[in-house]
């Protein structure tokens, strides 16, 4: 009646996860030193992860927000982070326009310029757009859309940290155009966006017609594939796709990320690793005595290992929730200081940083495991 | 079943080979029988610690058998000892080793809790040895705030827990003053005679001799000779058979304290 096997080797279990805990709680200072430990280098694995979510999602904010579902670029190229020096020329949008099944056309100019604010020198990503046939700012905050060349709408936060106001000027391109609005959400550390007339952007680079793409409006009703496949026809042009073209522009932003991040992201993980490691070594070691009693009176080997791993994993379990905590703070610290870096911190990455921290836990808790289950339970005896 | 309790047949351990070999026990026979307290004493080094683990079935003799209600010990494959050592055997050390992290009830009834009964199941037992120990106002205490004397008895309720057939324990009274060690070790026997379970005790400690149906002397891994004992049927006292005042009344033995006892003894 009383040891019921079904249940035997769950209460087994249970006893050991709860002498793991009161092993843990023994020493308060240390086990919070661990489960600190574990949350930093979890928050520092979320918050690369967030700071690349936040990286792809800038580099693509701006096709997503713009019109047109198809692309037509230069020959050559699929992207718009190529940068690419090649122009279509004014008969290809022409021509595009008059493909059946074509609505709008909405010629880009886009090039990468260094704008001189106020003696410092800044990357940014100036679109030229023809206001009649859209592509510029979709969030306006202050002030109005360029009508007239030398007129330009700003990133707010760029704005923001040169200290500059609607009615200012600043230089770029040899010319000197003046703020007459300002924009959020496109703010990016790799470039904000500047919006200007398609003309202005025309005179910087000196590329007179011409447009870097093309986004296409198809009419209602039409197939994407048939539209795309007679398009295609046309001399010059290549067809993408807009959904591809951001997934392109998220890929090479991706591949300047990721050898860094994963570097970054691995180092903080052994970091981690190595906390809980040590903790448990240390906590374990100190035990030893206790480890061989319980070995002597006939605790197996697996319930002493798992005394030791459920210590690990409690640890860590603690310390990744703090972590994914701490996570959210660091991100909106630095959104707060720095709005120009886009921290996002998806459910799937937290499910990512948990999961790692378990995996540290385990492995931190490897060794110390492994010596405590070869434990010679006669050693108890001699001293 | 006549092979109850615990044999011992020409048990030998040795440790290392060639110059370095050391025979720690040596052809050693022993049978210790159901109820009954044996304690080993003898020099440092003599082997006592060796023989004792390998009693508990801590250590594998190098020849010999070892039983234990006829299941032999010494035979077994290590993935089945824990088992073993978990419901037949009783160990108490004498650094009294409880676990510091757990009350003075959770020491105890962790190993109840190994052999899969429910925690609510081995807290009560745990509860009731402790009670019959006299602890029963320590439950919730943690070792580190118990006396030398408290802690031995927590121990020995954690050997108890489980109902072993052998409690095994070496040293135990060590750190224990001598009238703590005594009164401790006069519980145990006590417990367990009353439960007919065979405890072996292995000491330097000459002033628990008293509570021990036999003494065995260890020397060089060998047993030397046994000391038997007796209790003076008049002041209740333990006597060494060897050299002590001796009587017989209707073909019988008894021995006594001194000629005083017997003399009133033989007078009844
Ligand atoms: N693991 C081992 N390897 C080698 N020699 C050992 C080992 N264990 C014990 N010995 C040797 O066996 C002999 C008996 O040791 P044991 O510990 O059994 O003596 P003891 O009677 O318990 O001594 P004490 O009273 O000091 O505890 C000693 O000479 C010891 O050095
Ligand atoms: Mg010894």
């Amino acid at each position: 009646m009383t040891a019921s096997p079904v249940f035997a080797p769950f209460r087994a279990v249970a006893s050991a996860v709860r002498l793991a805990f009161r092993n843990l709680l023994q020493d308060r200072l240390r086990f919070a030193l661990s489960v600190v430990g574990v949350g930093l280098s979890l928050m520092l694995i979320l918050f690369l992860i967030g700071l690349r979510a936040g990286a792809l999602r800038s580099a693509v904010v701006y096709l997503d927000n713009a019109p047109g579902s198809v692309g037509v670029f230069p020959p050559g190229t699929k992207s718009t982070s190529a940068g690419s020096a090649q122009f279509l020329a004014p008969e290809t949008a022409s021509a595009v326009a008059s493909t059946p099944g074509v609505a709008r056309v909405t010629p880009i100019l886009l090039t990468l310029g260094l704008a001189d604010l106020h003696g410092k020198k800044e990357v940014i990503k100036l679109i030229g757009y023809d206001a009649a046939l859209g592509g510029g700012p979709w969030s306006l905050k202050q002030g109005r859309e360029p009508v007239a060349d030398d007129e330009v709408v700003l990133d707010r936060v760029l704005a923001g940290r040169h200290g500059l106001r609607v009615g200012d000027t600043f230089e770029i391109g040899g010319r000197r155009p003046t703020i007459v609005g300002l924009s959020s959400e496109t703010s990016s550390w790799t470039g904000s966006y500047v919006f200007a007339l398609r003309t202005f952007v025309e005179a910087v680079v000196l590329a007179p017609g011409g447009a870097s793409f093309l986004l296409v409006t198809p009419e209602p009703g039409t197939r994407i594939s048939e539209l795309s496949a007679r398009l295609q026809t046309l001399e010059g042009a290549n067809v993408v796709l807009k959904g591809e073209v951001m997934a392109n522009d998220r890929e090479a932003v991706a591949g300047i990320f990721d050898r860094v991040l994963l570097l970054m992201v691995g180092a903080a993980f052994i970091v981690g690793a190595l906390v809980v490691g040590m903790v448990i070594y240390t906590a374990t070691n100190e035990r030893r005595a206790e480890y061989g009693i319980l070995k002597a009176i006939g605790a197996p080997g697996g319930v002493l290992y798992r005394v030791v791993a459920s210590q690990a994993v409690v640890a860590a379990s603690i310390g990744a929730v703090l972590g994914v905590g701490f996570a959210y703070g660091m991100g909106w610290l630095v959104m707060a200081a720095r709005p120009q870096f886009m921290v996002i911190i998806e459910p799937t990455s937290i499910a990512v940083a948990l999961a790692a921290g378990f995996v540290m836990a385990l492995a931190g808790a490897l060794f110390p495991a492994r010596a405590v289950a070869r434990l010679e339970p006669a050693e108890v005896f001699r001293r | 079943m006549d092979n109850l309790g615990l044999q011992v047949e020409r048990v030998t351990k040795r440790f290392g080979s060639g110059d370095t070999e050391v025979v720690a026990v040596r052809d050693v026979s022993l049978v210790v029988n159901p109820g009954e307290v044996v304690l080993i004493m003898g020099p440092s080094g003599s082997g006592k610690t060796t023989l004792l683990l390998m009693l508990g079935a801590l250590l594998k003799p190098t020849e010999g058998s070892i039983t234990l209600d006829g299941l032999e010990l010494s035979a077994m494959s290590e993935r089945k000892l824990p088992d073993v050592r978990l419901r037949h055997f009783g160990f108490i050390f004498q650094d009294f080793n409880l676990l510091s992290a757990l009350n003075v009830l959770d020491n105890v009834a962790f190993p109840a809790e190994l052999t899969g009964v429910s925690r609510r199941t081995a807290r009560e037992k745990a509860t009731a040895v402790l009670t019959e120990l006299g602890l029963g106002h320590r439950l919730r205490f943690p070792p580190d705030k118990l006396s030398g004397g408290e802690k031995q008895r927590v121990a020995i309720a954690r050997a108890l827990i489980n109902d072993p057939t052998l409690i095994l324990a070496d040293e135990p009274t060590a750190n224990l003053d001598s009238s703590h060690g005594h009164e401790t070790m006069r519980l145990l026997r006590e417990i367990t005679q009353k439960r007919s379970r065979s405890v072996v005790i292995v000491s330097h400690d000459a002033r628990i001799k008293d509570i021990a149906d036999r003494v065995l002397w260890l020397e060089d891994g060998q047993f030397m000779k046994a000391i038997e004992m007796a209790t003076d049927p008049i002041c209740g006292m333990a006597v060494e058979r060897e050299g002590a005042v001796a009587g017989v009344r209707e073909g019988e033995t008894y021995y006594f304290c001194a000629k005083g006892c017997r003399d009133e003894f033989l007078a009844s």
